[in-house]
């Protein structure tokens, strides 16, 4: 085994259980108990604004490699 | 709270393959009748994307055996088809139908798996050692970022998720448009390519995909919370398989744009 693999088979098996120990627990209360979490019952923004954010941002990006 | 007022509660995950749009059809859906065995569970969830993980590697393991064996790429290219096709059926078909997740997930864990396979063995032979760093790279991104979400370090908002979502929707669409084009012989030369703007753009890419996950505890985090039936716990895996095979290809697209330099 070289060390490339030594280290990322480490730090594979490592990850691994930290999210399969940590996973089990709630978040902190800092997380949870938040006034501007998520609503996931509700969409506060449109589709229609997330489309056109999105093509706005492709087209920005397109433009920048295009002139540079 | 019943299990019918905790499905409507919340809707779903950031990540690419699902769309806004099945929010309130899934709530509407719902039939409390359904026999459903206790509520979700972070533990559960936790157990099933774990079980969805080790499907993924069964068949994964199997492409790239194929393709080492034989040393020839058109002997995996049916599989990965298969793989690549199935999976996304099987993907749409779980966002669609919910309560069918805990056959669904397994199957489309399955599928994924074939194709992850092949294009990590297609990786591998070109760049030696290049598939343990994408697969360190992205658990160590899952566990670094499930650790700045329960500490409350990182604190999804409304804002942060119209960004995320948005950024997702808009690469989709540069994917999209870009495959359009190289059917007609053109192309959005940047995307592919190993020069700053496409390695940038890599980073970009896996910084969202990463941030995606966040989107993911979140919404495992309210379910559990909320207590929603007990299938969306494999809904919750099936979303952050999603979400980690993303993020796992585009490691291996970045690390190969580096090391093609």
């Amino acid at each position: 085994m070289d060390l490339n693999s030594l280290v990322f088979g480490i730090i594979s098996a490592c990850s691994l259980a930290i999210f399969f120990y940590i996973g089990r627990f709630k978040a902190s209360r800092s997380q949870l108990d938040r006034e501007d979490r998520i609503d996931w019952s509700t969409r506060k923004f449109s589709v229609w604004k997330i489309f056109l954010y999105s093509v706005g941002g492709v087209s920005a990006l397109i433009l920048l490699t295009y002139f540079l | 709270m019943s299990n019918h007022n905790a499905l409507q509660t919340f809707g779903r995950s950031g990540n690419p393959a699902l769309s806004d749009a099945t929010f309130s059809d899934e709530a509407k859906n719902f039939r409390p009748h359904v026999k459903d065995l206790g509520v979700m569970t972070l533990e559960g969830t936790v157990n099933k994307t774990g079980v969805l993980l080790f499907l993924v590697v069964l068949s994964a393991s199997y492409t790239w055996n194929l393709f080492f064996r034989s040393g020839d790429a058109s002997s995996v290219m049916p599989l990965m088809m298969i793989g690549g096709i199935g999976g996304f059926i099987m993907a749409l078909v779980t966002v669609f139908k919910k309560h069918w997740s805990g056959t669904t997930a397994p199957i489309y864990a399955l599928l994924e798996g074939l194709l992850l396979g092949g294009i990590s063995a297609i990786y591998e032979a070109q760049f030696q050692g290049i598939v343990i760093q994408a697969i360190g790279l992205t658990l160590g991104t899952l566990a670094s970022l499930l650790f700045l979400y329960k500490t409350g370090i990182v604190k999804p908002t409304e804002n942060f998720r119209l960004m995320i979502v948005s950024a997702t929707m808009g690469i989709g669409v540069l994917y999209f448009v870009s495959m359009v084009m190289s059917i007609f012989g053109a192309g959005i030369g940047f995307i592919h390519s190993n020069g700053i703007f496409g390695i940038g753009f890599s980073l970009f890419v896996v910084a969202i995909a990463a941030l995606n996950l966040v989107l993911d505890f979140d919404f495992i985090e309210m379910g559990a919370e909320q207590g929603a039936p007990k299938y969306m716990e494999w809904f919750g895996a099936f979303s952050l398989m999603v979400t980690l095979i993303w993020l796992y290809l585009e490691m291996l697209r970045l690390l190969a744009k580096l090391r093609s330099r």
